[in-house]
């Protein structure tokens, strides 16, 4: 087969066309990577903010690294202290796999005890108006506090549990209640992994002068 | 009679393009094109405005390189390559929104990525830029961006003042409005775009109308000036 002139100049302009459009998108992407981790960076911090309680270490910087899930990425888990250097919460962000659009990540908080400080929705890709009330809807974001594994029936009202689904969106804060039990599951599981290595690194911490 | 005819004689090129680009063929009142995003996100007045923007932002891109390079890219390959400069464009502007305004680009988010297949854009690529030069492109997108924009907010501000009592946040009914969750949900978008429609035909009924009227006038005026001039006679 032979290419004819016509042809040559199809394959060349769209192969131009391609390659500026890639350069283009990668010049983006070497201008934007860093403030988009920034803004991501920042976005978490507002969002520990909100599920802390009052600190006195900077949780960001006070963390710990564990692997729950052998082929998947660590977990990292913030620490937020009393005065007298007891942990009083601990969050950690989980993903529910099985929102309407696409993945949901929660920032959640939890105290020792495995009752829940308070959780936040920080990425998702919900529909606008229905399933964001997970991130807007403040009475039922606020439905999860001081929950734990013995003191509610983790499923939305519709499944026969404690939490309210939203008018005309089920599957989103079903996916949200589902993953925030997952975690308390896991954390139940790691507990006292978690704080006794913890209580230790700090006290080496202080150990040394 | 010196009076011109705006019917006639186009007093400027670019203000008809802008006319029609923003009110006459308006993306939304009149060709009804990209009906996604408009259902979509327009919850509220300030996200439809967001995404009126980005959608705008990659209007003007996509028109003006198309219309750049209209003379180099052959027939055959014209809507692939369209096509890829589209998301292209719409790819920088989502990285851009990530990077700079992210709490907007966490409310629009999969939208954004969604502007490629809006066909408003690659409509005007094709009907437009394609055949024009690149100034008029350029005014072309401005008036069909701009005018989509105007829908959104539109839609967006009705449906949150209806819904919520508010317009841009501000609180407009008070607060013992009760809220009608309704036009926050889809079914309220199509009822509140259809109502925004209706109202849209009889301006431009009216505006019709009185251009009939006009002409029925000059026509009037003219046929005196003759009879004028035959008494005279």
């Amino acid at each position: 087969m032979k290419i004819d002139r016509e042809q040559w100049h199809m394959i060349i302009a769209l192969l131009v066309v391609g390659v500026v459009c890639t350069l283009l998108l990668a010049t983006t992407n070497i201008f934007t990577k860093a403030p988009i981790a920034q803004a991501e960076r920042q976005a978490l911090m507002d969002a520990l903010m909100q599920v802390l309680p009052e600190h006195h270490n900077d949780p960001i910087s006070d963390t710990r690294d564990i692997t729950i899930d052998s082929d998947k990425k660590p977990t990292r888990f913030y620490f937020s202290r009393n005065e007298d250097n007891t942990i009083n919460t601990i969050a950690w962000q989980v993903t529910a796999p099985d929102g309407y659009n696409g993945s949901i990540h929660i920032l959640m908080a939890v105290h020792p005890d495995g009752s829940i400080n308070a959780i936040r929705v920080t990425d998702h890709k919900e529909t606008p108006g229905l399933g964001d009330g997970i991130t807007k809807n403040h009475p039922w974001l606020d439905s999860f506090d001081n929950k734990s594994l013995n003191n509610a029936r983790w499923a939305v009202k519709k499944d026969g549990g404690d939490f309210d689904q939203f008018t005309g969106a089920t599957i989103t804060p079903r996916a949200v209640v589902k993953a925030v039990k997952k975690g308390l599951e896991m954390f139940t599981k790691i507990k006292s992994k978690l704080l006794k290595k913890t209580q230790q690194q700090t006290e080496a911490q202080h150990a040394m002068p | 009679m010196q009076c011109h005819d705006p019917n006639e004689k186009p007093v400027n090129q670019k203000a008809e393009i802008f006319a029609n680009g923003f009110w006459h063929n308006n993306t939304i009142f009149a060709q009804l094109l990209g009906m996604c995003p408009l259902l979509g996100v327009t919850t509220s007045a300030e996200n439809g405005f967001w995404m009126g923007a980005a959608t705008l932002l990659a209007l003007i891109c996509s028109n003006l390189t198309v219309s750049l390079i209209r003379g180099a890219i052959p027939a055959n390959v014209r809507i692939p390559a369209y096509i890829t400069i589209i998301a292209a464009f719409v790819s920088m502007i989502e990285m851009s929104m990530n990077a700079w305004m992210h709490e907007m680009y966490l409310i629009l988010g999969l939208f954004i990525p969604l502007i490629v297949v809006n066909c408003a854009i690659l409509g005007r690529a094709e009907a437009f830029a394609s055949k024009n030069t690149p100034i008029n492109s350029l005014v072309d997108a401005l008036a069909m961006g701009l005018g989509f924009t105007f829908a959104l907010v539109l839609l967006g501000g009705v449906r949150e003042l209806l819904g919520q009592g508010e317009v841009f946040g501000f609180d407009i009914f008070g607060a013992d409005y009760p809220d009608v969750l309704m036009f926050i949900l889809p079914p309220g978008a199509f009822i509140a775009l259809g109502f925004i429609l209706a109202g849209v035909n009889i301006i431009n009924r009216n505006m019709e109308a009185r251009k009939d009227k006009q002409a029925a006038m000059l026509a009037n005026m003219q046929t005196k000036d003759v009879n004028t001039v035959e008494i005279q006679s």
